[in-house]
Parts: structure tokens; C-alpha cells; sequence
């Protein structure tokens, strides 16, 4: 037998009691691994808005409004920049686009997107149900928004005291552009009460050009007006929006360490004052105090990486099935080597201080008290 | 026969000096020899046993054992793992590992491969006619049985000396007769130096020796002994 796998071996001596501290750490872990699956998602559903159907950089206004969440709080600006913007060199196509939220029955919050037929193909748009929007009043709605409204083709949806045929279903695999509905661009300009405005421009450059130049002389030369987006860092709102989500990540994490370590703390020293005259054997036939700290250190990092993996399959089963039911439409998790990496980090943590105190407890005991101990 | 432990007015108080386990302890073992140390509760003799193991230190005095200082030598879990091999009265194995398992755990501290500790360990369990019993945990074994496996493990880093505490006294007496005899047989056979304290006369006359503790002292031969009184009997 190895010091390992008696290391292995020990916690589970007491099963009830190794199993209710593997679920009160594993509760902990799942929940990091969740919220970080959801956070990198939606992380990932914004990046994806950015580089709608392939687009390089984002094109918005300099000014603020924060009232309209769809465009990334950016306000509107006048379209014929798309045009000054399709003119720079190395420009294989420019998109105006019109985001805004609307009022409808079912959701206050409805994203309506403004885009003219020929930029269809420039975000992936497909036809999943019916077919594209011909008339004046008709529209397309994204697959996740159809899912969530449970409206389809040949339903009606009001906008603006005004009715709009559902024409088709669409899928872009961009969640953010899924959850809303399309139709041209004039109407949503129209539905908005913002005649001849967009919200942002998706620029694509020719191959082999170079973004960061380009979107530099943009920025040069009409940056008193316009402002160019390539990564989700350069959007404030969305920066801070990322930071809390990170922070509330951190923070159910640092909750986990303390909550997590108390338990172990608590379990590691009901089998120290256990085995007490054990740990006086131990000493009496040579151990030193260095090994019986490695033993019960170890024991608690077993528990808190056995609650690590369980918890991490939890967490990951939890978010799936959150997804499946359609719980957070909108949001498509991402997994990362850094979302499972950060849940085992913390159970080594919780493992590591959770075990000192019993384990220096455990060291310091006189081996004549121990083996007298009742 | 050289000495294998030397005590000269070896000192142990406990609670504010107000209790004298051992009160100017002299004594000398040789290399080899059996000696069986009795006295009533209380009398310091287990206090004497843990001083000869390093297990407590002493307040004053000198004792050295298997070429150890004790009183100076700071290594005192490397002086237990090689030179000392403690049984005691209760088994003391650990319940979720199996007869073998126990066995090899003093050996954690050698430099030995786990192949290596397991083919001692099961030497060691024939030794004590326990090899078939090997992989049973504790608690499917009998009180002799897990008697002779903390007997097995004591004899797993080839101690210059097995210090024994009341080694039989939760075992019946047929129990206690094959327990002695396996002890006794370790003495002579591996010329391993035995020291057993035991209130038991039975056990204590099958010593080369008997040293009878009293008041945290060696009765001298002079003094009324208990030993000459239920020897005699």
C-alpha cells in the first residue's frame, strides 16, 4: 500500500459524513462552474453580435443612450455613413443596421432589427420556417424569439399599435440576433421614430487587409462622429456589464472558499478527535509530524476534489438543462478549459485550508494524550 | 552483554510537579533481555515504558537507548521508527485498511518500495500465523488475531527493542498464553530486547527479570516487594 492510497482510502471511513461535506462543497463548485459557463456565454452571444455574419469591426455612434440595450447603448446616427464608411479602401462590405428595443405583449424588451434584404446573406441569415419578408408588414422573427413567444409563421405580432405578419423563422446561430425579429429597414426606422438613422454599421474588410489600421483610420477621421468596435473591450457598457458578471463570479467563488472551508474545517476535525489514539500510533511507530500533516491535508483535498468533479458535473448538467427548457433564452453557454480549471482551483483551496487547522491539531497532539484518549 | 538502555535519576512530574510519575528512576537494560516491569496504578510504570520509547520527555536525569541520547537528540520520530516497536494494550489498527495494510504502515517512514513493504508485511503476519488472514480488515478478526497483527506491525522496521503495555490485558487467558508465547518466541528466536509492563504476576515471571515500580521508584531488592508476595503465592 502506498501513502497515497491511504490518503485515498481515509475520508471515506465515515461515508454519510464524507458524502454531506462532497455535497456542501459540490453545491459551491457547481455554481461557479454554471455561472461561469453562462458568463462566457454571454460574453460569447455579444462577440457574436459584433461580428455578425463574419463582420470585422462594428461601426456606432459616439454618443450615448443607454436606453437602448439592443445597440449596445451606443444612439443612433445617420445612414449615409454607411456609405462614407463602404468608400474607405479595403472595405468589402458595410451593413446598415438598425437595433431597438419595442414594446410588444409578450416581452417590453423586444429587439427588432432594421436590415435591408441584400445584407440577408452578410449575417448568415437562414430561413428555417415559411419565407422571407415581402411585404411592408410582414417581418421574420429569430428562432429563439419564436421558441420564447411561441409565435410562428402565419402568427401576428403587434408592434406599435400596428399588426406584423410573421413571414418565416430565421437562425443566424447568433443568439442575440435569434432572440429578436428582422424586417427592413425602413420599418424598424419607422417603428423607432428614427427616420433615416442606424444604430451601427457591420463592416467587413478584404482579405489579408488590416483591422486595427483600418478601423484606426476610421476612428481618425471621423471620430468626432463615429466610433469603431472590434472587440467587446472597446464598449464601456458592455466592459462593466462583463466586469460584474466576473465579479458576481469571483464573489460566489470567495463564498464557496469560506462556506466550503468551514465545512471541511468541521469534518476534518470530527476525524482528527476520531482517530486520535490512530494518530498516536502513528507517532509512536515513527511518523513524523510533516507525514501525519501531509495525510490529513491530503484527506481533505480528496474530499474537496471529489465535491470539485461531482460538482463540476452538476453544474455542467444543471446549465444544460437550464438551456434545454429554454430557461435562459438567449444565452448559449460556453464551456472552458478555465471554467472547470477555476472550480478545481477553488476545491484545492477549500482542500488546502479547510485541512491545516485539523491537521495541525492532529500534529501537535502528544503521542502519550493520544494513545490514552478515550 | 553491552547495555541497550541506560536511565541515571531519570525525573517526570506532571501537573505543576505536584503528581511524581518517576522519581529518580536508575536503571540499566542489557541487549536481548526480557524484563517485565510491574507496580500498581499509578506507580510510574507506564511512564517508564513511554520515556524508554521517546513517547514523553523527561523533566531531569539522563536516559540513552540503542546508542540514542534522548535527552539531546532531537530526531525522536526517526529514533521511534527504527529502533523502537510499541505494542499495545488496545490493538490500536487502523479499522479501514486490511492486517497487512497495518502492518506496513510503520515502514511509510523507511526508504522501501510498496512491493517491498508488502512482501515484509506478509513475512511478518506468518511470523505471528496470521498470513492466511492477511487481506481481513480488523474488525473481521479476532481480538488475539488483531493483538498479533499490532505484534506484526511492531516487528516491521526490525526494532532494537519491543516496549509492550499491558500487551494481554483485554484478552482472555487461553488468548493471553499464545500471545506470550508468540512474544517469547520473538525474544529468543530474533534475540529482540522485550520489556512488558503488566499488572499480570503470570506474565511478569516469564521475564529474565522484574522490576516492580512504586511511587515513581525502583523498589530495591531490600524492600517489601510485591513480587516476592505473589510469586511466592
Amino acid at each position: 500500500m502506498s501513502f497515497l492510497s491511504l490518503i485515498f482510502k481515509n475520508p471515506f471511513r465515515n461515508k454519510s459524513r464524507a458524502l454531506l461535506s462532497i455535497i456542501g462543497i459540490g453545491i459551491g463548485i457547481a455554481t461557479i462552474v454554471a455561472l461561469g459557463a453562462i458568463t462566457d456565454g454571454l460574453i460569447s452571444s455579444a462577440e457574436d453580435t459584433l461580428h455578425a455574419g463574419g463582420s470585422d469591426f462594428t461601426v456606432s455612434s459616439k454618443e450615448q443612450d443607454s436606453s437602448n440595450m439592443g445597440s449596445f447603448g451606443s444612439a443612433s446616427f445617420n445612414e449615409t455613413w454607411r456609405d462614407k464608411i463602404a468608400n474607405e479602401s479595403n472595405i468589402e462590405w458595410a451593413a446598415g443596421v438598425y437595433v431597438g428595443n419595442v414594446v410588444t405583449k409578450d416581452d417590453p424588451f423586444f429587439i427588432m432589427i432594421g436590415l435591408n434584404k441584400e445584407h440577408y446573406n452578410m449575417v448568415d441569415l437562414k430561413i428555417v420556417e415559411g419565407h422571407e419578408n415581402t411585404a411592408e408588414n410582414e417581418i421574420i422573427i429569430g428562432k429563439l424569439a419564436s421558441d420564447t413567444i411561441n409565435k410562428t409563421t402565419g402568427d401576428t405580432i403587434e408592434l406599435d399599435d400596428k399588426e406584423y405578419k410573421i413571414s418565416g423563422v430565421y437562425e443566424t446561430g447568433n443568439s442575440n440576433m435569434d432572440m429578436g425579429a428582422i424586417t427592413t429597414l425602413s420599418t424598424v426606422q419607422n417603428l423607432m421614430d428614427d427616420e433615416g438613422n442606424i444604430t451601427s454599421i457591420y463592416v467587413k474588410v478584404n482579405k489579408d487587409a488590416d483591422v486595427d489600421e483600418i478601423t484606426e483610420n476610421i476612428d481618425k477621421k471621423y471620430g468626432d462622429n463615429l466610433t469603431t468596435i472590434a472587440s467587446l473591450s472597446d464598449i464601456e457598457m458592455v466592459g462593466e456589464m462583463v466586469d460584474m458578471l466576473n465579479g458576481a463570479s469571483w464573489a460566489i467563488s470567495l463564498l464557496a472558499i469560506i462556506i466550503g472551508g468551514i465545512g471541511i474545517i468541521n469534518t476534518m476535525l470530527m476525524s482528527v478527535f476520531e482517530r486520535i489514539r490512530e494518530i498516536g500510533v502513528l507517532k509512536a511507530v515513527g511518523w513524523s509530524s510533516k507525514r501525519i500533516l501531509i495525510m490529513i491535508i491530503g484527506e481533505s483535498v480528496v474530499i474537496t476534489l471529489t465535491a470539485g468533479v461531482i460538482g463540476s458535473i452538476v453544474g455542467f448538467i444543471g446549465v444544460e438543462a437550464l438551456t434545454y427548457f429554454n430557461l435562459m433564452p438567449g444565452v448559449t453557454p460556453v464551456y472552458t478549459v478555465w471554467t472547470f480549471l477555476k472550480a478545481f482551483i477553488v476545491a484545492l483551496i477549500v482542500g488546502i485550508v479547510g485541512g491545516i487547522y485539523p491537521a495541525i491539531k492532529a500534529t501537535k497532539l502528544p503521542p502519550t494524550e493520544a494513545l490514552r484518549y478515550e | 552483554m553491552e547495555n541497550i538502555a541506560q536511565i541515571r535519576n531519570l525525573k517526570k512530574s506532571y501537573e505543576n510537579g505536584n503528581i511524581k510519575a518517576l522519581n529518580g528512576i536508575d536503571l540499566d537494560i542489557k541487549r536481548g533481555e526480557f524484563v517485565s516491569i510491574i507496580g500498581p496504578s499509578g506507580s510510574g510504570k507506564s511512564t517508564l515504558l513511554n520515556m524508554l520509547g521517546a513517547l514523553d520527555i523527561p523533566d531531569s536525569g539522563e536516559i540513552k537507548v540503542a546508542d540514542y541520547d534522548l535527552t539531546k537528540n532531537k530526531n525522536l520520530n526517526e529514533f521511534r521508527g527504527k529502533k523502537i516497536g510499541f505494542i499495545f494494550q488496545l490493538h490500536n489498527l487502523i479499522p479501514n485498511i486490511s492486517a497487512c495494510e497495518n502492518v506496513e504502515i510503520p515502514m511509510f517512514a523507511q526508504k522501501i518500495s510498496s512491493k517491498e513493504m508488502r512482501n515484509k508485511s506478509l513475512s511478518l503476519l506468518e511470523i505471528v500465523g496470521l498470513k492466511d488472514k492477511a487481506e481481513m480488515l480488523p474488525n473481521k478478526l479476532s481480538g488475539g488475531e488483531r493483538q498479533r497483527v499490532a505484534i506484526a506491525r511492531a516487528l516491521a522496521n526490525n526494532p532494537s527493542i519491543i516496549l509492550a503495555d499491558e500487551p494481554t490485558g483485554s484478552l482472555d487467558s487461553k488468548t493471553s498464553n499464545k500471545i506470550l508465547k508468540q512474544l517469547t518466541r520473538l525474544h529468543e528466536e530474533e534475540n529482540v530486547t522485550l520489556i512488558i509492563v503488566t499488572h499480570d504476576m503470570n506474565v511478569a515471571k516469564l521475564a529474565d527479570r522484574v522490576i516492580e515500580v512504586l511511587d515513581g521508584k525502583i523498589l530495591s531488592k531490600n524492600d517489601d516487594s510485591l513480587l516476592d508476595s505473589e510469586i511466592s503465592i
